[in-house]
């Protein structure tokens, strides 16, 4: 995989569009967590959001890039 | 002294401490968190910042410190408005750069107009959406006006940054989120708890015995106050959590509800003062027998307001009032079967009381359900139409928009003319504070604050970057040298009265002190800098003070003249959504009219008046509408319902000279809205009573009548705003009588 697609012309690296992509992913899962209504035995629901996000973008940087 | 200290035993001691302790970290401990919070999220971006090797670490600086708030939802719901303004700013940038880099009087007029288009649409959104805008035009200036310069690395210079921007941006809200979260939600929850006490309490006490006219104006305006922050922390609390996003139009439909209730008690509690100050056999009667409705609801009320303290409560509250509601109808017709057989019986004033007080318990049983359906996830009172709109007058926006292009162009022509190397940080700051200033409430009294903040903060900027950028090494050992410089503006924005002039300090600290990749020691253009930003913020605040102020009698006349104009919102807008417009556009236009006029309660309490009136008139101009838009319209019955022509062309004929009064009042438009009322009233009693014969009349034409008699009691109140013309009125029939 290389490093920098061009978008338009422009080089940007993989990543920032994976971390894009993971963004959108984690926002999906976040709306259907709140539907079961898993956030009311979590402890700390925004560390759990973040850690969440930190998760998904890292599982999908390693699988590109490992 | 000694002695009294030793006869508190420990316990006590301890207790008294634990209360105390407690008793700090509501108050001042919440303050203390939320400097540390600001602090740690400053810091964090610059230390990103620096770690990435962006050119300008200070920009993620500044950026901490215009997004944090102290509440969660706030910092999110801003910064994701922010982001998106950010983004639109730098696309208008970079094409303003590639058309006009070669000719400076081109690219500073254009900057200056499109600051002046964003500055204007922030004005006229008044919302989160108007960070966007803010966003768009400042980011336009912050880069665009430097990256003109160097027209060949624009663009990386552009992105670089919009990094730093957004850097600032996603580290606020990273720190506000996830340390020691505040949320709105729960300010929300309070809110609701405090509201409706508050309401409960005063519509007990006022349904039991006459409050004053003024009590009840400072009610109203309390109320106002609070639907609009409740308003904004809702739009904030639904970026925040789950529970509140899946509430989130219970929440607003609560908040639109709220507002028709307010309206209705107040009409209810107005006809009866009327009734009272009457003193007619009829209204005496009407009284009479409307009274003892009145103490049955007001112990349900008293009761409610010490016991409701959660939507659960309130669920017990929404099933008294269902049973107590559906009953209503019937006993209210009982009495007045009773009530018509007595002579000089007042009919209309009872049945108007009556049709009031029916709507106004079923609104509140609509309110109470919807609160007490705040405990489930799901409800099917999540399911409404209507939306909160807020409303602003274009003509202030535009003028803002204006004098921000004027403010850009004059200073950047003045920088074109004389080569000022700091002509540039001039332009930018310029454009930056009024396009930030003029979506304040009061942007007088903050460009005076920010004057202040930015005056203080020459002087400790100085301070910081001659005294000790110097001595000082390391990425800690500068964090520690600014915490103080900057503790300082950040507890002086958690204090109303000095917000304006924190904001301003620290922006202008920012500016100034902030420190870069590699430091570089230059007292005299240091200096020039100090004098630009100080500059900057004196044109700004003069500008602001003699460039069409927003304060000025005109644009204030203007919006409440807009404010009057929501009666023509009321009568010709669309039906679905036609209250929860009319409700929150009116009660917006005032909020801002008091915003603009602190300090004068005389033109403050002129604008309830009218707010009150408005809300009134326009309200029964929506029943009045939804009766007609209810009566029977079967194309086989319309042949047989020959009444339905005149009374159409008589309720129109009134609708257009209520919207005529309201838009100009004048005394002859006046008069003829009084006259047209009186000929409606007319019209539709000679049809019910042409039913009178041959059986009951359809349904809907007594709710008619109610409505079109409350027109006419409102227009003839002594209190209202009209009463110039009303005296003016009864002087003219006094002179008639005496002439004959």
């Amino acid at each position: 995989m290389p490093r920098d697609v061009a978008v338009l012309d422009v080089y940007v690296p993989v990543l920032v569009l994976l971390f894009v992509g993971g963004a959108a992913l984690t926002w999906m899962l976040d709306r259907v967590i709140a539907r079961t209504g898993l956030y009311r035995v979590v402890w700390h629901p925004s560390l759990f959001r973040v850690g969440l996000l930190v998760c998904v973008c890292g599982v999908m940087g390693l699988a590109v890039y490992r | 002294m000694f002695t009294r200290t030793s006869r508190i035993s420990k316990p006590q001691l301890s207790t008294a401490l634990s209360s105390a302790i407690a008793d700090w970290a509501r108050s001042d401990g919440l303050t203390w968190i939320y400097m540390i919070k600001a602090l740690a999220a400053c810091f964090l971006a610059l230390g990103i910042a620096m770690k990435l090797d962006l050119a300008q670490p200070r920009t993620a600086m500044i950026t901490v410190f215009i997004v944090m708030q102290p509440q969660s939802g706030m910092v999110l719901a801003k910064s994701f408005y922010r982001i998106c303004g950010t983004l639109v700013g730098l696309a208008a940038t970079l094409v303003l750069v590639s058309l006009f880099s070669q000719e400076p009087e081109m690219f500073v007029a254009s900057t200056g107009i499109w600051i002046g288009i964003c500055t204007a649409g922030a004005a006229y959104s008044r919302n989160f959406k108007s960070y966007g805008f803010v966003l768009a035009g400042y980011t336009a200036a912050l880069i665009g006006i430097p990256a003109s310069q160097h027209p060949d690395g624009a663009v990386i210079s552009a992105f670089t940054r919009v990094a730093e921007v957004v850097v600032g941006i996603l580290s606020s809200g990273l720190v506000s989120a996830l340390v020691f979260p505040r949320h709105t939600g729960d300010q929300l929850r309070i809110a609701l708890q405090g509201r409706f006490t508050t309401f409960a309490g005063y519509a007990a006490n006022a349904l039991s015995s006459r409050v004053d006219r003024q009590q009840m104006e400072a009610t109203n305006a309390r109320f106002i106050a609070e639907i609009v922050g409740f308003e904004s922390m809702r739009s904030a609390a639904i970026f925040e959590t789950a529970d509140s996003r899946m509430r989130g139009r219970r929440l607003a439909r609560l908040n639109s509800e709220f507002m028709t209730l307010s309206t209705r008690f107040y009409a209810l509690s107005q006809s009866m003062n009327r009734l009272r100050d009457a003193g007619t056999q009829e209204a005496h009667c009407a009284i009479e027998r409307l009274q003892p409705y009145f103490l049955e609801i007001a112990p349900l009320l008293a009761k409610a307001a010490e016991q409701v303290k959660s939507p659960k409560d309130a669920m017990q509250l929404a099933i008294q009032l269902e049973v107590y509601e559906a009953q209503l109808p019937k006993r209210i017709n009982e009495t007045r079967t009773n009530l018509a057989a007595s002579p000089r019986a007042g009919t209309l004033e009872y049945d108007t009381g009556g049709e009031l007080l029916h709507r106004f318990v079923s609104d509140l049983y609509a309110y109470t359900a919807t609160y007490a359906s705040l405990i489930s996830d799901t409800h099917q009172r999540e399911q409404w139409v209507g939306s909160y709109e807020p409303k602003t007058n274009l003509l202030a926006a535009a003028v803002a928009g204006f004098r921000t292009t004027l403010l850009t162009i004059l200073l950047g022509a003045f920088w074109i003319a004389t080569a000022w190397p700091n002509g540039l940080t001039l332009t930018v700051a310029v454009a930056t504070a009024a396009a930030l200033i003029s979506t304040s409430p009061n942007p007088m009294r903050t460009a005076l604050q920010m004057t202040g903040g930015a005056l203080l903060s020459s002087v400790t900027g100085t301070v910081v970057a001659l005294g000790v950028y110097p001595h000082i090494d390391g990425f800690a050992l500068m964090c520690a040298a600014l915490t103080p410089f900057l503790l300082m503006g950040v507890w002086m924005t958690t204090r109303p009265t000095l917000a304006g002039c924190g904001v301003g300090y620290l922006i202008f600290f920012s500016f100034l002190a902030g420190p870069d990749n590699t430091m570089h020691y230059d007292p005299a253009s240091f200096l020039d800098s100090v004098l630009a930003l100080v500059l900057s913020m004196l044109v700004t605040t003069v500008a602001f003070a003699v460039l069409l102020p927003p304060s000025t009698p005109w644009l204030r006349n203007r919006l409440l003249s807009d404010l009057r104009r929501q009666v023509v919102t009321a009568s010709r807008a669309d039906m679905g959504r036609v209250r929860s417009h009319f409700e929150s556009g009116a009660r917006d236009l005032a909020f801002q009219f008091n915003a603009l006029a602190p300090a004068e309660p005389e033109l403050k309490r002129d604008a309830l008046r009218w707010l009150l009136l408005v809300l009134e008139v326009g309200n029964a101009v929506i029943d009045l509408r939804k009766e007609v838009a209810a009566l029977p319209t079967d194309a086989g019955q319309a042949r047989s319902m020959p009444w339905r022509l005149p009374l159409a062309t008589a309720l129109a004929t009134t609708l257009d000279a209520l919207t005529a009064l309201f838009d100009v009042p004048r005394a002859d438009r006046f008069e003829g809205a009084l006259s047209a009322t009186v000929d409606a009233i007319v019209a539709v009693q000679q049809i019910v009573a042409s039913f009178t014969p041959t059986g009951p009349e359809p349904h809907g034409l007594r709710g008619i009548l109610c409505q079109l008699h409350f027109i006419r009691t409102a227009l003839l109140d002594p209190q209202s705003p009209l009463e110039p013309f009303l005296n003016r009125r009864a002087d003219a029939l006094k002179g008639v009588s005496h002439a004959t």
